[in-house]
């Protein structure tokens, strides 16, 4: 008789918690770059919002920064 | 960016303010990953004066006069869209006051802790600084002794615990 192999099986709940984790670690890292890359990015994503969100009524001026 | 906080710091040494700290979404973005956002709050202790009410027409013309326009609430500076918010209560004052040097491109500016940060988001309460405060405690670095004391001394702690239950319990 051969051996099966031992396979450790992960249930779904430990499997989430992993992604959940390397979400939350990935934020972090997000969290730590320069100020000046993060200013990159806020402006990609000042790019999106204006192209896929419509405006709330009462919701200030939205518009991308030219800088 | 730059030539924004350069206008800012100018308008401080010119005697426009007394004090100033980006606040808001843009302070939030020192401690955080990016979030989306259009403006640049900026708070401002103004010079003392004899008025009752105290006017941002002397920062508005003095910008007006370099070309700068006005659109809705905001001025526009260099591209950016900026408000200026006087200090509206004694927790905007102090954390003003305590605000912190950061560097952007070698330019110096003042932002607020991300403690007082929090602190004001949680008295605003609205969506987004709920939404703001739960980032800042999962990514930002933050002193939980400056953060009690703060919210001690301004009658926030009831608050901050009752938000903590409901968002951000472990």
């Amino acid at each position: 008789m051969k051996n099966k192999p031992n396979k450790v099986k992960e249930s779904a709940a430990d499997y989430a918690a992993k992604i959940f984790k390397a979400k939350k670690d990935f934020h972090k890292e997000q969290a730590k770059l320069p100020i000046e890359e993060k200013i990159k990015i806020l402006i990609e994503l000042q790019k999106i919002v204006l192209k896929t969100q419509k405006q709330k009524p009462g919701e200030g001026l939205r518009q991308v920064w030219k800088i | 960016m730059k030539k924004t906080l350069q206008i800012i710091d100018r308008m401080h040494k010119e005697g426009l303010f007394k004090k100033y700290a980006i606040g808001g979404g843009i302070a939030s973005l020192f401690y955080i990953e990016p979030i989306a956002t259009f403006d640049l709050d900026i708070f401002v202790i103004l010079p003392e004066s004899e008025e009752v009410l105290l006017s941002l027409s002397p920062l508005y013309d003095w910008l007006s006069e370099k070309k700068y326009k006005l659109v809705k609430e905001h001025i526009i500076i260099e591209g950016i869209p900026v408000q200026f918010i006087p200090v509206y209560n004694e927790l905007v004052i102090e954390a003003v006051l305590k605000a912190v040097r950061k560097k952007y491109e070698g330019i110096s500016t003042f932002v607020l802790k991300p403690e007082y940060l929090m602190a004001i988001m949680l008295d605003t309460n609205r969506a987004k600084d709920r939404e703001r405060i739960i980032k800042m405690l999962d990514e930002a670095e933050i002193s939980a002794a400056l953060l009690k004391t703060i919210l001690n001394a301004h009658g926030l702690i009831k608050a901050y615990n009752n938000f903590r239950k409901k968002f951000h319990e472990k």
